[in-house]
């Protein structure tokens, strides 16, 4: 196959599927429903240390917990979830709520949508473990 | 001895049938409302990683054809072109394939390379693409000095080496349940292969075939699909990122993290590269026999049920 026949079918192919999946309504982020599903979120990630409290966002995208090795932070990837401890971690506000910087290259930002009241106290929570 | 021997490049040529496949997944997910699940940026950092990792295969296939045409031209054996050497070679590269792959998941050197395919908590035809851009790197070229050695042309090889890659696409579904008893007992199905995708600790490094199922059996690796344990998709610890580049490097980037760190041993440092994905020096992290021994010691009554180890297995 010539490669100009190549690159314009992957290319064709790629856009026409993802610009279907986001016609279909596939784009939308994970919820935590509450604070059950946060801790079930923060498990899936670390399974032998349970989330003792949890603070789940007004808009139900992220959630902080509390355990036993420190805090950690569930957020939506995608359509699913992930979670790391915010150990070295570094928050700042943004427009629409707080930006955390991890030392992570596999979640190296994490940005939270949050309100005023929120964003006014989750950079504090964060700063205690930071 | 031959040098000159051409096959199609199926991989290439099976584009439009993967771009097909995957609109009539959609198409059967949206219309009847089960059979897997899609969403837009993983489906796309998966077909991204596909297009980067034929993008690869033209840039840098020529190191490890390179290195088997010299093979090539030092062995005295020619097997021929012949439709059963054909069908012989598929079968070996199959075995060849199972090999590399376990070793994918055993070495971190190698997993490095694979562990993209791994990194979507979705389980649909676009995972299939979600391949690495790091291949060559691993040197597992290496595995399949035998078969060159042995007298299968190099073209032939990387041609039975393009089949097996075009088998193992349809097989990345939820769409399809379970195949024909018979089926599912010699050959890899949507089944089998759900559970090497899976993180839950049972499913952990296992069913490793390509195309046929019997290396698992033969070799031990085999966990069946069980009702009553749906498959979780992704990696112990999932990424937090749909950035190409972060998925296709990360593990290396860990790696040389590690390796660099300060007051290691050289074996230690070396430990890093080539012992399982989850080893560490000290012993703050979890390889996968520890995370099935673990789990059996929270969970008593699933020790020895498949995937899992028996009361009292070794450390």
């Amino acid at each position: 196959m010539p490669l100009h026949v190549l690159i314009i079918l992957v290319a064709a192919g790629i856009a026409g599927i993802v610009g279907l999946l986001h016609l279909l309504g596939l784009s939308e982020p994970a919820r935590l429903a509450d604070e059950d599903a946060a801790r079930a979120a923060w498990a899936a990630e670390f399974p032998d240390d349970p989330a003792l409290a949890v603070i789940v966002s007004h808009d139900r995208g992220a959630a902080l917990v509390e355990t036993q090795r420190g805090r950690g932070i569930v957020w939506p990837v995608g359509a699913d979830t992930t979670a790391r401890y915010l150990i070295g971690a570094r928050a700042r506000r943004t427009r629409s709520g707080v930006r955390i910087d991890l030392p992570d290259f596999t979640a190296p930002h994490v940005h939270l949508r949050l309100d005023a009241r929120e964003a006014d106290r989750w950079p504090a929570l964060l700063e205690d473990t930071a | 001895m031959r040098d000159q021997l051409t096959y199609p490049d199926i991989v290439q040529m099976a584009v439009p049938l993967f771009v097909a496949a995957i609109l009539a997944e959609v198409a059967w997910i949206a219309v009847k409302g089960r059979g897997g699940r899609y969403e837009t940026r993983d489906a796309m950092t998966s077909l991204v990683m596909g297009a980067g990792n034929v993008t690869s295969g033209i840039l840098l296939g020529f190191i490890a054809y390179g290195f088997f045409m010299a093979l090539w031209r030092i062995t005295p054996l020619d097997l021929g072109t012949g439709w059963w050497i054909v069908a012989l070679c598929f079968v070996l590269d199959d075995l060849r394939y199972y090999w590399v792959h376990r070793f994918g998941h055993r070495v971190r050197w190698v997993w490095a390379s694979h562990v993209n395919h791994h990194s979507s908590q979705h389980y649909n035809l676009t995972t299939a693409l979600r391949q690495t851009w790091t291949g060559p790197f691993t040197f597992m070229m290496v595995v399949r000095a035998p078969l060159i050695l042995l007298g299968f042309h190099p073209a032939m090889v990387l041609f039975c080496g393009g089949l097996n890659l075009i088998y193992q696409f349809w097989i990345h579904t939820e769409a399809i349940g379970k195949t024909p008893r018979w089926f599912e007992a010699v050959m890899n199905t949507p089944s089998h292969h759900r559970v090497h995708h899976g993180r839950n600790a049972r499913y952990l490094d296992a069913n490793y075939a390509g195309v046929f199922i019997i290396w698992d059996k033969l070799f031990g690796t085999f966990v069946p699909e069980l009702e009553e344990e749906r498959v979780d998709y992704g990696l112990v610890h999932n990424l937090g990122t749909f950035n190409p580049l972060r998925v296709a490097f990360h593990e290396w980037v860990a790696i040389f993290r590690d390796i660099t760190r300060p007051g290691l041993t050289w074996r230690d440092r070396l430990a890093y590269c080539v012992k399982p994905p989850g080893w560490s020096h000290d012993g703050t992290r979890e390889t996968t026999d520890q995370i099935k021994r673990r789990h059996v010691a929270q969970n008593p009554d699933t020790a020895g049920t498949p995937g899992l180890p028996a009361p009292g297995s070794a450390e």
